[in-house]
């Protein structure tokens, strides 16, 4: 017990000195941190820690590593080049690729602190200096200066042998101004630097790196100053100026010349009333008055008298002619004749479409067929327009439209041209399309009765004829009145049946006959149709003119014997006649008859008036 | 021009067929004909014999040309392996414990480490150096790309697939740069007749392959190869800039 005494009062003095200690704040040095470490060059590098806190006491530090793939420890060889609390690793100790693990350890009396362990590998902790002997000079380039940048590496980075390439950076500011203005420069070393301000001062500063690490600083600042070059730059702006003025003189000149258009598209102009012969200024100053008196235009609405041309309106006069002569019709010979009838002829109004050549037969067959009460005129036109369409016929009017003829009276002929329908077509042997004549509202009678026939062709007889035959037809054993009408079916049965040459005879509306009564000699004996009036006249020929057949000849020609009350017929004259004269002798049907002249006035010639008859043509 | 000539010709054949009786026709052939001849002669690319032999008419930076081209390539190389790396990295963040222990499988090659060491090595050692590092590293590659499995981790294994196969892609062809460039440096008389280009089998012991189980690589044995991969392509464009500068000192180094 006696010896324990002392070991025991030892254990109580380090009780005491470490409470003791404990009391004063004396404590194990506190944990270092390693910082960084760099490497200016890739060829050595340094580490920086950052002490902890020492504990009161002395406290040293060691730094600590091993290399990559190796358990030797070794200490740091160098504390001091780089300054407190660093580690320089020179040439010899540095290696690259090769990862280092670095520990830091603190110690004091009272115990020791190992730092958390860094791994580095040198070759991507290389930050190098910045570059030097900056050289910023002001280079004139035809007046415009700029300035040119140039520095060289740092001094330790061994670019030259290509173990090291750094690549550099620019930055410029205006003295004055807060922005830097950063430049890529790569790996040269000499940059320029453009679009100065006059007069301005300039820094410049560089800085560089390695393709993989880190950033240097920023090399020292080197100021320059940019001399005036104003009157320069002013005459950039004259020019400026002046080309802006000129074109600006041009857009005025444009708009200028342009002016009323470009009014009238922008602010188009109100329209304002437009009444014929009515004063605007009436409505502004008159007063009601003579706004109203001159509201009442003379000539509006306009009436009846007024010429033709105005209205437009075509429309056909019918006129039954009594002292319409009588024209047989034979040859071509009479053409001339006619045209001198025409001539004389000429200068009656109220000649209607009846008197020309282009209308038919059957257009006057139709007015005979309509009431001529109310509007006779207008109802003719309709159905002549639609006949006209519909016609198959297509007349040649070659002499129609010669100004001789019409010794000036006649408007302008429009010309209808009409192809024949294929059915019709079909059936005739020559199918002259023929120019048709729509008669012009003021028609002047320009051809008598006897001139129409001059306008067709041999060739083209069949058509007339045919339409001719339309209008008439009778049935055998029938007596009944002769209808005259302008079916298609008819004209074309008419057309089946008849033969190609036909004349027609100037047309007559005014005339049409009924079958009186068939007598026993197989002759049909005609009359007039007493109760259709003719062409808008309303004048009937009641005269009982009509012809009798005289016979038959061979060949289907039905012969009719004039049997004129006043007159001697010119029965030398033989009228052949279109029938569709069936041979059939079972039943003697007279299917198209000429119709008899109903009009026996002779002319001073002698000529029957053909307008009713028509030649037929022999098969 | 193989195309274009066969095409016109067709064309003015045609021509003439159709033309035979209209001058017109015929004399706008001709002057086609004419037109096409002149084109075909004038276009023929004039050509120069390429530079190799560095003699009197030649410029004389070709083969410096064709230096700054492979470091260039190189350059790319590493540059895509680093950011694979940190890719990597990323996603490998919690195992970096591990990292201590990880063994490159080409730290059989003796590369030098510094400086001084790259430059006693001499141009020949230096690219037999070169093109052994390259030569390691084809076929860990190829296999790094065919172990790029989609279900574990995918937006890595997505990125890095693809940059794998391009990294293998820039290595074959920095490969055949470098023999190529090798080449023309001894026709040069640059590379003394010592150098022996070495079988590709004796560059790097098979052993060392067993480094990577093949065909079964996890996500660890996937982030070393690629730190590897990194160094390996830092440590060929250092060299490669270093050969370079050792042979055509200019204005570049």
């Amino acid at each position: 017990m006696m010896k324990n005494v002392p070991g025991s009062l030892l254990l109580l003095l380090v009780i005491n000195v470490t409470l003791d200690a404990e009391k004063i704040g004396l404590r194990p040095p506190g944990k270092p941190v390693l910082t960084m470490c760099r490497s200016p060059e890739k060829e050595t590098f340094t580490c920086w820690w950052e002490p902890g806190s020492d504990g009161g006491l002395p406290t040293t530090y060691a730094l600590y590593y091993t290399k990559e793939n190796s358990d030797a420890v070794f200490e740091c060889p160098d504390y001091h080049t780089a300054g407190k609390n660093s580690c320089f690793f020179n040439k010899n100790d540095t290696s690259l690729w090769v990862n280092y693990n670095i520990t830091v350890v603190a110690t004091n009396t009272l115990g020791r602190t190992f730092s958390d362990p860094m791994d580095i590998d040198v070759v991507y902790i290389v930050k190098p200096n910045p570059p030097e002997e900056l050289n910023v000079t002001v280079m004139e380039d035809k007046s415009w200066p700029f300035l040119r940048a140039s520095w060289e590496s740092p001094d330790k980075a061994d670019t030259r042998s290509g173990w090291i390439t750094l690549i550099y950076e620019l930055r410029v500011k205006l003295e004055d101004d807060g922005e830097w203005e950063m430049h890529l420069a790569g790996q040269q070393k000499v940059f320029n630097i453009f679009s100065l301000r006059s007069g301005g001062t300039y820094q410049v500063q560089v800085r560089c790196k390695p393709d993989h690490g880190f950033w240097s600083e920023w090399s020292s600042t080197s100021y320059i100053k940019v001399p005036d070059y104003f009157h320069r730059e002013k005459s950039m702006w004259i020019l400026v100026t002046v080309f802006a003025a000129f074109i600006f003189l041009i857009a005025a000149w444009l708009i200028h010349m342009n002016g009323h258009s470009l009014k009238h598209c922008i602010l188009p102009p109100v329209p304002g009333p437009k009444i014929k012969g009515f004063d605007k200024k009436l409505l502004k100053y008159g007063n009601s008055e003579e706004i109203l008196t001159a509201l009442v235009v003379p000539g509006f609405p306009p009436t009846t008298s007024s010429t033709c041309d105005d209205l437009l309106v075509e429309y056909l006069e019918v006129y039954i002619p009594e002292d319409q002569e009588m024209i047989l019709e034979e040859s071509k010979a009479e053409r001339d004749l006619l045209k001198s009838e025409a001539l004389r002829s000429d200068n009656d109004s109220g000649r209607g479409s009846c008197d020309s050549h282009t209308l038919l037969m059957e257009k006057c067959a139709q007015v005979k067929e309509t009431d001529i009460g109310e509007n006779p005129v207008m109802k003719e036109k309709q159905r002549h327009q639609q006949e006209w369409n519909e016609s198959p016929l297509a007349y040649a009017h070659k002499d129609l439209l010669s100004p001789d003829m019409s010794g000036g009276r006649v408007k302008t002929w429009p010309s209808v041209f009409s192809p024949l329908p294929q059915q019709s077509a079909a059936t005739l042997s020559q199918t002259n399309p023929l120019v048709m004549a729509k008669q012009h509202c003021h028609s002047d009678s320009l051809f008598p009765l006897g001139s129409t026939s001059s306008y067709f062709n041999h060739t083209a007889h069949s058509t007339e004829e045919a339409h001719r035959h339309s209008e008439f037809y009778t049935t055998n054993n029938h007596p009944q009145k002769l209808q005259a009408r302008s079916d298609l079916n008819i004209s074309n049965i008419g057309y089946s049946e008849t033969p190609t040459s036909l004349q027609l005879p100037p047309m007559q509306p005014t005339s049409y006959v009924e079958v009186q009564e068939v007598n026993r000699d197989n002759m049909v004996l005609l009359q007039p149709a007493v109760s259709k009036g003719c062409c808008g006249d309303g004048r009937i020929d009641n005269r009982e003119d009509y012809s009798k057949v005289k016979g038959m000849s061979s060949d289907k020609v039905l012969l009719l014997q004039r049997d004129v009350v006043s007159h001697e017929m010119d029965l030398s004259k033989e009228q052949k006649i279109n029938g569709a004269l069936e041979a059939d002798s079972s039943s003697p049907q007279v299917s198209t008859v000429s119709p008899a002249q109903n009009k026996m006035s002779p002319t001073v010639d002698g000529y029957v008036d053909t307008a009713v008859m028509f030649t037929l043509p022999t098969h | 021009m193989g195309v274009r000539p066969t095409t016109a010709y067709f064309i003015v054949l045609w021509i003439f067929r159709n033309a035979q009786s209209n001058s017109f026709l015929l004399s706008s052939a001709w002057f086609a004909v004419l037109t096409l001849l002149y084109l075909e002669i004038s276009m023929r690319v004039g050509t120069a014999p390429i530079c190799i032999y560095g003699q009197a008419g030649c410029p004389s930076s070709s083969l410096a040309d064709f230096f700054d081209r492979v470091i260039q390539q190189s350059s790319r190389m590493h540059g895509i392996s680093s950011s694979l790396h940190s890719e990597s990295e990323q996603n490998f963040l919690p195992r970096r414990n591990f990292i201590g222990k990880r063994k490159c499988h080409t730290y059989s090659i003796p590369t030098p480490d510094d400086k001084e060491n790259a430059q006693r090595l001499g141009r020949e050692q230096m690219i037999e150096v070169i093109l052994r590092l390259l030569e390691a590293w084809s076929d860990p590659l190829s296999q790094f790309h065919l172990s790029m499995s989609p279900d574990q981790d995918q937006d890595f294994n997505q990125y890095g697939s693809n940059k794998a196969l391009e990294i293998s892609d820039m290595l074959h062809q920095l490969r055949e740069g470098v023999t190529k460039m090798a080449d023309k440096m001894k026709i040069l008389g640059a590379l003394g007749n010592s150098v022996t280009f070495l079988s590709p089998e004796s560059f790097v012991p098979v052993s060392d392959f067993s480094f990577y189980k093949r065909g079964e690589l996890n996500s660890v044995d996937h982030h070393n190869l690629l730190f590897c991969l990194n160094r390996d392509a830092n440590k060929v464009k250092n060299y490669l800039r270093v050969l370079k500068c050792t042979t055509f000192p200019g204005t570049d180094c």
